[in-house]
């Protein structure tokens, strides 16, 4: 808060002051009073303005000054009112008073929107395990007749991995905790991907070739089975078609990390595109020659990484190779925990 | 013949899972009503539980704790909840194992034959004809003679040999195969099951791996 600003701001009462003290200066010369007297009459009203007006000033700025400091050093400053002591003058406690309010209904607006949006995450969760029957059910159904058409069990299991993008969409967005970290073997999280992915890649005569697998790191197995397995399709979709494609699975640990890389021999992806290939929606040049994509896949694998504390990344040449590499950092810390 | 219970509330998966396991050589029993499951359970004292989670009238969680308390009959929690949380809570109840809808139903075989495999120990020896199979060693030998199969040699012919009474899928192969990560493709199986065949030709055996044309194979 400026003393300048605060002035100029009451202009109106420095404008009154100096009208009244041009006033008694004209009484006091109409009533011919002596020098000293008119001197020390004057000087006791300006000092009465100065010192009021300071106190006013000094006694604001505290509080305000206070007020702008939290607000602007707050993340999230919404907040402040919690942080500042509650003023000691009827405007001050008006304003706070306003704010507490003004607050208060704000919070109850986002929480209509936040109960709002974990029942719908909930309905979605809950939606998502209910249509899973019906597919368990398709599929146990197709097992057991003898000539079932394969491309039926294709289509079923397009329709699994979309559901599982949704549920993990979903998952990733929340603020609550639905992941667990658990000390995991490496070597098994892949034989489930293996396991999980088996008919696409048989079908579509993609090798999977692994190796170095014997580690063990800390997430939440699923999410990671979730993030491979969308690698994993991505592969298998922009393979190049050719008589020897393959995917690598391979780890290695340095220092505290443990780093597992993913690698193909498909067409790439273009350079330009490869800074966005983790951006909502982002679908590129691949995207658009393919089938359509609706670039998620990479986008919730990123967002899942990022919760679990891991990170990914991406390098590729084209018609050569792509290559995803996902680092944990296995602190000591978690030793500990366990 | 093993005796599989199947606690589960959708009636088509009910009706296929019976014909899935009854084709695979076990004697499927489906609980139809649910208002006394744990008693049921008991009653009917099966060798191996598919329990779903969500069944009527008690979570299945629940009865599972409230089954361990007087039976220790293995059980694979079946469900269509996915997240690890659910995971650990469900073998920290008791279960032998967890599998997620939609499962691929060989795998649930797999895993069904897997605790069957650990309740009777770890067979390393099995005889076939007048052959007998190391399996820790991964010979077959018959009098003097002995060859030596590959891993994945082995693991064809242990599978055709544990099932020796019915015929096996070439996707049953597959999936063995790859649950022992050997993740081989189409053409390696083939070449296998033919190395396989010569191997046991220069065993001296009568060997027969027959091949059902679009069904899969027999050992007989």
């Amino acid at each position: 808060m400026k003393l300048k600003k605060y002035l100029l701001d009451h202009w109106f009462i420095l404008l009154l002051f100096s009208f009244f003290f041009f006033l008694i200066f004209l009484f006091l010369l109409a009533f011919k009073v002596p020098l000293a007297c008119m001197i020390a009459i004057l000087l006791c009203f300006f000092l009465f303005f100065l010192i009021s007006i300071l106190l006013l000033f000094f006694r604001k700025k505290s509080f305000f000054d206070a007020l702008l400091f939290s607000t602007s050093a707050l993340d999230k400053s919404y907040l402040v009112l919690e942080t500042i002591e509650s003023p000691h003058f009827y405007e001050g406690e008006l304003f706070c008073d306003c704010l507490y309010e003004i607050n208060k209904s704000m919070n109850e607006n986002v929480k209509i929107y936040e109960d709002a949006t974990r029942d719908f995450k909930e309905y979605i969760e809950m939606w998502i395990h209910e249509v899973k029957v019906p597919l368990a059910s398709l599929i146990l159904i197709l097992h057991n007749q003898k000539e079932a058409d394969k491309r039926i069990l294709t289509e079923i299991r397009k329709i699994d991995h979309f559901l599982e993008q949704v549920l993990y969409y979903v998952r990733q967005e929340s603020p609550e905790k639905d992941y667990l970290i658990k000390k995991v073997s490496l070597e098994q999280i892949v034989h489930n991907v293996a396991l999980h992915n088996k008919d696409d890649l048989l079908e579509n005569h993609v090798e999977f070739i692994t190796s170095d697998l014997s580690f063990f790191v800390y997430t939440d197995s699923k999410w990671l089975e979730f993030i491979l397995n969308q690698v994993i399709r991505n592969a298998i979709k922009y393979r190049k078609e050719s008589e020897d494609d393959f995917i690598t699975i391979q780890a290695k640990s340095e220092g505290e990390q443990v780093i597992l890389t993913i690698e193909d021999n498909g067409i790439g992806i273009l350079s330009s595109d490869l800074p966005h290939v983790f951006e909502k929606t982002f679908t590129g040049y691949n995207g658009r020659i393919k089938t359509k994509s609706t670039g998620m896949g990479l986008f919730i694998a990123k967002k899942l990484c990022q919760r679990l504390g891991h990170e990914i990344k991406i390098d590729s040449e084209i018609s050569k190779y792509t290559r995803i590499t996902i680092t944990f950092f296995n602190h000591s810390y978690y030793d500990v925990v366990q | 013949m093993k005796k599989i219970l199947i606690i589960e509330d959708d009636v088509q998966i009910r009706i296929e899972l019976k014909a899935l396991l009854e084709n695979s050589l076990y004697e499927a029993i489906v609980l139809e009503d649910f208002s006394s499951t744990l008693e049921e359970i008991l009653r009917i004292s099966p060798d191996l539980v598919l329990l779903d989670i969500n069944i009527p009238y008690m979570n299945g969680e629940l009865l599972l704790a409230s089954l361990r308390k007087r039976s220790s009959v293995p059980v694979i929690m079946v469900t269509s909840r996915n997240s690890e949380a659910d995971e650990v809570l469900a073998m920290s109840y008791g279960a032998d194992d967890y599998i997620t809808k939609p499962y691929h139903p060989t795998i649930l075989l797999l895993r069904i034959a897997a605790i069957f495999k650990r309740i009777q120990g770890i067979q390393t020896v099995l005889t076939y004809q007048d052959a007998s199979v190391n399996l820790q060693k991964g010979t077959i030998s018959r009098g003097d003679v002995v060859i030596n199969l590959t891993k994945n040699e082995m693991i064809i012919f242990s599978y055709l040999l544990n099932h020796q009474d019915r015929i096996v899928s070439r996707d049953e192969l597959m999936t063995d195969l790859w649950n022992n990560n050997e993740f081989i493709n189409d053409n390696a199986l083939t070449v296998n099951i033919s190395r396989l065949r010569t191997k046991l030709k220069e065993l001296g055996i009568d060997a027969k791996i027959e091949t059902r044309k679009g069904i899969g194979y027999i050992l007989l």
